[in-house]
């Protein structure tokens, strides 16, 4: 398929698996033939802080960095992070919102209410998904770190990826119960 | 697995890289023979990468050094015996190893394989960096060449292409990097591996090594008029400065001067606005080659200058208009004025294409399709999240006991007591709840900074220091303070890792739990800081529950700060409490619950403590098993004896 430019905006807290999430993404994208570009980020992610990194595809790109309003797809793996990268939906709001119902709440800070989150996310977007990653990830896995992979399995009906490329993708990346895991993961996201 | 993915692949060959392995395999296809490095974001993943597979590819020698200045000696004195050698770091880095490279500079090893390349990666924005550092006027000071790739497959390239040049020229020559290419992952298409031509016999003349009046005034003339004569005739005709949409001329007489990462923030601006202008994109940025820009500069009557942080470029091209007598606005920086309205871009923070964008907009008027300035006006915020200490870390633990002596020292003697900080992950320490920092620097400072007040005042000064840093730069200090009789207590929070940038090892790691550890001897921290005749105390944290471990601590620093107050002594404490993501206890936590009856939700777990893995619930603490690391430190917390081991 021919594809000027697809960009993903991926936002979560350090520790969440962003980096491992685009690698995965990025090298089944690069056995479809694509150009891929992403930024990451490194060092001191580990602790909590918000991450924002970005992926994108397509054969005109020039930055690792979009412009603002020109994202096709946003990812948050924790939910209030959506709030802090919606400058990257399109104004025509066609940016397709995908949203992880995890919470990590912070102590003496207010934690920001769903009606409120909705009225804002409606300004910005018909398409928002919301994505319930830790309760797939508990149940059908019982392991927390599989929350990333039940997304990814929900984000490929968007793009010009099938399921067995993203599964060669991650065969590369995990063994024995990690990989049984995140591939049970992966299916469920895709039955969403 | 770094072997496979870096080192396997023919010519041709699509990889998926990092601009950091990029450059790893770049220097591997020019026959590297040496590596040398001391970690700090965004260079690390080179020197890793180099130390997984040295042994393999056949590597002369490989090391991740004490610290920069001693890296860039070794590759060094390496080059001038005829290794094609390599040195890498952060900016801040290229300050500590700056001294010896005024020398290494202007000497000319006879040796024809010699090359040196100096890998230095910028970070603005300061994404993890404790300044916002231009590495690049460095390059006029030291006078050498350098080149800046402007993504992961020019990494390749210019690092091939540097290695060349040095080896041409004798020049050691810096290949600039910055986070979003170092950090950037793409398609790379790559070549073929060179052998090693590293000859057994070579020749190390003092005449062209030896910084010395005698021989340097001489080496320096021969480095200023005839090596970088001829690097700046390789850069006039290298074809890494190059114009792009040459014939693109446009209403407004505009041309763009760019270089590195910013050259892709251009190329992405100007397809958003749907404008063509001619670019001049610099990939040899010192020296930047005059005939060309004035030659550029002549087509236009508005130039804009995109380039990260500093006006290095800008300030340049307009001293090269002026002596050209060239009638030609440059917009940029504006290096000359200091004033936010006189400027097109900020000197602080990272660039992006949207900002690229908005400023070509208020130098031609063109209007985007899409209303940027009214994006930009939305304001929502989630929550505000500050970087934590691991879950488990045991910084925190010794933060909480630190707090608790320092309180009770205050209360006891009316003294005022003063943090002063160091790099690393305790660093954080300086956000609440502890708060502990009143002066702080750069790397290895802190133990200097406790002695310039105590020595002016009765207070207590108290220095924080990683082992990490210790051996970096603080050892200097301390044998000052010693030396000196300053009062002060030192604590060397020994976590046997360089914890901030990944875990790496130090001479004084445990060779046991690292690759390369066995052809190691680490030093023992104790022995050497019993030589400097200060007084020292070690205390360790054992593994599992080690009863009492947090009022042990916090007696031994009571005592010793009380010590340095009445006596005037200098003490060093020696905490040693292994970071959770190296410990053992990390592959098998013994994970802590919360028993809801004892509990009172009285807060010292979440709130003065705060370890990130506990949360307060309706009517009690709650600890996320998911996140526990089994420190087992809550446990002596708890004022109800409520937190317990899982069975
Ligand atoms: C001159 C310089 N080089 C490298 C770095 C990158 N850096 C940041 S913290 C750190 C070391 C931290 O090690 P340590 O003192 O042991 O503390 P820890 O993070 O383990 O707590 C390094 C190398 C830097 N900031 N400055
Ligand atoms: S044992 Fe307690 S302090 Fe340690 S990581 Fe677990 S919850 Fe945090
Ligand atoms: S990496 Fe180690 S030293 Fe750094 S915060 Fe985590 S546990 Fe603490």
């Amino acid at each position: 398929m021919n594809i000027d430019s697809y960009t993903i905006v991926v936002t979560g807290l350090g520790g969440q698996g962003l980096i491992r999430l685009l690698e995965i993404l990025g090298n089944a994208l690069i056995t479809e033939g694509y150009k891929v570009m992403t930024s990451e980020t490194h060092g001191l992610s580990q602790r909590g802080g918000k991450v924002t990194c970005f992926l994108r595809f397509g054969d005109r790109l020039h930055a690792p960095i979009p412009m603002i309003g020109s994202a096709d797809m946003i990812i948050a793996l924790e939910e209030s992070t959506i709030l802090d990268v919606l400058k990257h939906a399109k104004p025509d709001k066609s940016t397709n919102l995908i949203i992880s119902t995890y919470e990590k709440h912070e102590i003496g800070i207010e934690y920001p209410s769903l009606k409120d989150l909705l009225e804002i996310l409606y300004e910005n977007s018909d398409n928002i998904h919301f994505i319930p990653a830790k309760e797939i990830a508990v149940k059908y896995t019982g392991n927390l770190k599989t929350m990333n992979t039940a997304i990814l399995g929900y984000i490929l009906r968007f793009l010009p990826l099938n399921r067995s490329i993203i599964e060669e993708s991650m065969i590369q990346l995990f063994s024995g119960d990690a990989l049984e895991m995140n591939l049970t993961a992966l299916n469920e996201g895709i039955n969403l | 697995m770094s072997y496979n993915k870096i080192v396997k692949g023919r010519k041709g060959e699509e990889k998926f890289f990092l601009g950091n392995e990029a450059i790893v395999r770049g220097a591997l296809e020019s026959g590297i023979d040496v590596y040398t490095y001391y970690p700090g974001t965004p260079s690390s993943e080179v020197g890793e990468t180099f130390m997984e597979i040295y042994k393999e590819v056949g590597m002369k020698w490989v090391e991740s050094s004490i610290n920069e200045k001693v890296a860039m000696e070794v590759a060094g004195s390496a080059y001038a015996r005829g290794a094609a050698a390599m040195v890498g770091m952060k900016n801040v880095g290229l300050n500590v190893a700056s001294d010896p490279l005024f020398a290494l500079a202007t000497t000319c090893p006879k040796n024809k394989n010699s090359a040196m390349v100096i890998l230095v990666a910028d970070d603005p924005q300061q994404h993890s960096s404790a300044v916002e550092m231009d590495s690049r006027y460095f390059l006029k000071i030291f006078k050498i060449p350098a080149l800046e790739p402007s993504n992961p497959q020019e990494c390749l390239e210019f690092t091939k292409e540097a290695f060349k040049i040095s080896r041409e020229l004798k020049l050691p020559v810096i290949l600039r990097t910055v986070t979003m290419i170092s950090h950037a992952r793409s398609n790379v298409v790559i070549g073929e591996i060179k052998t090693s031509e590293i000859k057994d016999n070579f020749d190390l003349s003092k005449e062209i090594n030896v910084a010395l009046r005698l021989y340097f005034l001489k080496l320096k003339e021969d480095h200023i008029y005839n090596r970088l004569n001829r690097a700046l005739e390789m850069s006039e005709n290298s074809s890494l400065n190059k114009i792009e949409n040459e014939n693109a001329k446009n209403d407004f007489d505009l041309g763009i001067i760019t270089s590195g990462v910013s050259y892709s923030y251009i190329c992405e601006a100007l397809d958003f606005l749907e404008f063509k202008a001619p670019i001049l994109k610099i990939g040899f940025i010192n020296p930047l080659p005059e005939r060309k820009i004035v030659a550029f500069l002549r087509q236009f009557k508005q130039i804009f200058v995109i380039e990260e942080n500093d006006t290095y470029i800008e300030t340049q091209i307009l001293a090269i208009a002026q002596k050209n007598k060239l009638n030609v606005k440059i917009h940029g920086k504006d290096p000359f004025s200091y004033s936010k309205e006189n400027t097109m871009l900020l000197m602080v923070g990272e660039l992006n294409p949207t900002k690229v964008a908005l400023a070509l907009t208020r130098i031609t008027n063109l209007k985007p399709i899409i209303d940027l300035n009214l994006i930009n006006k939305k304001k929502y915020k989630g929550l505000a999240r500050n970087p934590i200490l691991c879950a488990g870390c045991p910084h925190r633990t010794t933060g909480y006991a630190l707090q608790k002596a320092v309180n009770k020292i205050k209360s006891d003697t009316g003294k005022e007591v003063y943090f002063f900080q160091d790099i690393g992950c305790y660093t954080l320490l300086a956000l609440p709840p502890f708060s502990f920092a009143n002066v702080k620097y750069c790397m290895g400072s802190s133990i200097a900074l406790a002695q310039g007040v105590a020595q002016t005042s009765g207070s207590l000064s108290i220095a924080i220091i990683g082992d990490g840093t210790f051996f970096h730069s603080g050892i200097p200090a301390l044998l000052n303070g010693v030396y000196n009789k300053a009062p002060i207590l030192v604590l060397i929070l020994d976590n046997g890792w360089i914890g901030m940038t990944g875990q790496q090892p130090h001479p004084g790691s445990d060779t046991r739990y690292y690759k390369e550890g066995s052809s190691k001897k680490a030093i023992n921290l104790e022995d050497f800081l019993h030589g400097t005749g200060a007084y020292i105390n070690v205390i360790k944290h054992n593994e599992g529950y080690d009863e009492k471990y947090l009022t042990k601590l916090r007696k031994l620093i009571y005592e010793k700060g009380l010590d340095v107050i009445e006596n005037r002594n200098l003490h060093v404490i020696v905490i040693k409490d292994e970071c959770i993501q190296k410990t053992n206890k990390r592959q098998a936590p013994v994970i802590r619950y919360i028993n809801t009856h004892l509990c009172d939700n009285c807060g010292i777990c979440f709130s003065k403590f705060q370890c990130p893995a506990i949360d307060s619930r309706e009517d009690y603490a709650y600890i996320d098993p998911n996140l526990c690391l089994g420190c087992g430190i809550c446990e002596e917390i708890c004022p109800n004896n409520a937190i317990k081991m899982e069975e």
